[in-house]
């Protein structure tokens, strides 16, 4: 059984709903994204797991229990917020001690602790700082350490390194992704950054409009991505309908014979990566080839994109820096066969 | 270039500076000359004079106990509700204009409605005798009551105003992360909204108190003659008494007793929140 669940969620504020039937669940150990663009519902999806606010419908079960009514403080649960939320009248000290005297531990183990997770995010030495006087990445490992401390049972994170710098950014994720592996808890990451999140998590969910499209590891959805919102997300652009004629064997619209690698009942619709595409002289005898006219050619530093016009619709393509082709051009694409993949 | 730059920063802030100086510092400190110099030569004669003086004595200590005492009405009574506007209210900008509202009125015509309300025929006496509280109407007025209650509702808008402005500067993120890690509502309450609302709290309880102690009208109106503060006894030694020296002396102690009240205020608000 899954150790967080959520069930028919429906959340949002007063007439403006942002999940509606919205299910979720995480394993033991797990870490997931929610990955989708602003709006998509996943920090709302968050805080409610969280206990900020309470779903309008439906139901949270942790670990087997109902706990869509109890209250945050009940929940042992981390959080690393965007804005760090360090209580900037505390020092580093009393910041990362503040979930454990809550808890009315002993003063001695707090210190205990307290020291041993500075440690932990390097940042010994600086228990007497106070926020304001640390830099953006110490803040980040201060909020780390003070959620971490209280041993939660859940960590969740609120695009916590969207305010770094892009350096900082890729340091801080491999450090989250250690610190996770190295002491097994279970995370939930909210980001919008695909790059991101597909570096640090064993499942990826991919939201949009307040549904969840798609959950996988990321190379399940980088390479088998199920709806085409998905496959435009992880650089799918060139979409076509698809009608079996035999084993793997399908026909475009065109006419045109295309052999896949997989195989579907009936129709359904084909993508394939502008990476995935070759580009050969007009009437050359290749496999999966489409007959085109070359609209535009855009310089991209190493590759070149040509933007292809044919019978289905027109066709973008990344090839060599090394092929020359010109505006006006007739040329024959070949689809590399296992690259095409069936969506939904 | 920096030297050209600087001097015109000077040239800025040249109008206000003089003007404080001619209007404010020079007569302050001919104030203080006026009280060291009774008879052309320097003595603290004056203040050994005033300070053994019962009828002062009784006015000095008179004067801070009202003026505290109404800073901490002002403080309890506006802290719920400034902490109701600037968090919970959905119509913040009416809450706000209602809470500063009697700011508009003159302190003149609000002592003169206390008197109203608080007078043997008032709405309040009415209230209490025909409740059968009492048998007759009480003296509400010209006493310390009704001077403590023209503070309050003189001052209390500046209270909530400097705690609305802090109270706006504390994310809500701050609470959710208290409750996050354990914090009852009570608990995230007193670990983190009350230690950085202090210096709004500290604001406004000089503003209140400074307030107060200066305050002419509203102890003249709703005071007593045997209720005078060290406001209406300096107008009395200076207008009535025709003594410019004691006047001066009164006057001199009373900035001095606002400063240093003030100070304390501070050094507690660092205390609690050093970073503030």
């Amino acid at each position: 059984m899954a150790l967080l669940e959520l069930r028919n969620i429906t959340a949002g504020y007063g007439q403006n709903i942002i999940l509606k039937d919205f299910d979720l669940s995480v394993e033991k150990g797990e870490f997931v994204s929610l990955l989708g663009s602003s709006g998509c519902g996943k920090t709302t999806c968050l805080r409610m797991i969280a206990g900020f606010s309470e779903p309008m419908a439906g139901s949270i079960l942790f670990d087997g229990k109902d706990y869509t009514h109890v209250p945050l403080h009940k929940r042992n649960f981390g959080f690393v917020f965007q804005s760090y939320a360090l209580f900037p009248h505390l020092t580093v000290f009393d910041n990362v001690a503040f979930g454990l005297k809550m808890r009315k531990l002993d003063k001695a183990i707090i210190r205990k602790e307290v020291m041993h997770m500075l440690k932990v995010v390097d940042l010994e030495g600086f228990e007497q700082r106070f926020p304001r006087e640390m830099s953006g990445g110490q803040r980040q490992r201060v909020a780390l350490a003070r959620a971490l401390v209280i041993k939660p049972d859940l960590l969740m994170f609120d695009e916590p390194l969207s305010n770094l710098d892009a350096k900082l950014r890729v340091k801080m994720r491999v450090e989250i992704r250690r610190l996770q592996q190295e002491m097994g808890f279970t995370a939930i990451y909210v980001t919008h950054d695909q790059e991101e999140c597909f570096a640090i998590s064993d499942k990826v969910a991919i939201m949009n409009g307040g549904v969840i499209e798609q959950m996988d590891s990321p190379s399940e959805i980088y390479n088998h991505p199920k709806t085409e919102f998905i496959a435009r997300f992880v650089g799918f652009e060139n979409f076509f309908d698809l009608t079996r004629t035999g084993e793997r064997a399908f026909t475009l619209p065109s006419g045109a014979q295309v052999n896949t690698r997989f195989d579907h009942a009936g129709a359904c619709k084909g993508c394939i990566r502008p990476g995935d595409i070759a580009v050969y002289p007009a009437g050359a005898d290749v496999p999966n080839a489409i007959a085109g006219r070359v609209q535009v050619c855009t310089f991209l530093g190493q590759r070149k994109q040509l933007n292809v016009a044919t019978d289905i619709g027109e066709f973008v393509v990344s090839t060599d820096q090394s092929q020359v082709f010109s505006a006006g051009e007739a040329v024959t694409l070949s689809l590399a066969a296992n690259k095409i993949i069936p969506i939904d | 270039m920096k030297q050209k730059k600087n001097r015109i920063w000077l040239l800025l802030i040249l109008p206000g500076t003089l003007f404080i100086t001619v209007f404010m510092l020079i007569p302050l400190f001919s104030l203080c000359l006026t009280s060291f110099f009774p008879d052309q030569s320097f003595s603290f004669s004056s203040y050994l004079k005033l300070f053994g003086d019962v009828y002062f004595q009784q006015t000095f200590l008179r004067s801070i106990r009202l003026s505290l005492l109404s800073t901490l009405l002002c403080a309890l009574l506006g802290y719920p509700t400034a902490y109701y506007i600037s968090k919970h209210s959905r119509h913040k900008g009416v809450m706000m204009a209602l809470a500063v509202f009697p700011m508009f009125t003159s302190p003149v015509v609000r002592s003169f409605s206390w008197m109203v309300i608080l007078g043997k025929r008032g709405i309040v006496n009415n209230f209490l005798v025909w409740s059968g509280l009492f048998a007759k109407p009480q003296d509400l007025l010209y006493n310390e009551f009704s001077m403590t209650v023209g503070f309050v509702q003189l001052f209390l808008p500046q209270m909530i105003l400097s705690l609305i402005g802090v109270m706006d500067n504390i994310s809500d993120d701050l609470t959710l992360a208290a409750g996050n890690l354990g914090a009852t509502r009570l608990g995230s309450f007193f670990h983190v909204v009350l230690p950085l609302s202090v210096s709004g709290l500290v604001t406004g309880s000089v503003l209140v108190f400074t307030g107060c102690m200066t305050a002419y009208t509203t102890p003249q109106l709703l005071g007593g003659a045997d209720t005078r503060v060290l406001s209406t006894m300096v107008y009395q030694y200076a207008m009535s008494l025709r003594d410019w020296t004691q006047a001066s002396v009164v006057a001199v102690v009373m900035i001095a007793v606002t400063m240093l009240i003030s100070s304390l205020f501070s050094r507690i608000s660092r205390k609690i929140n050093p970073v503030a």
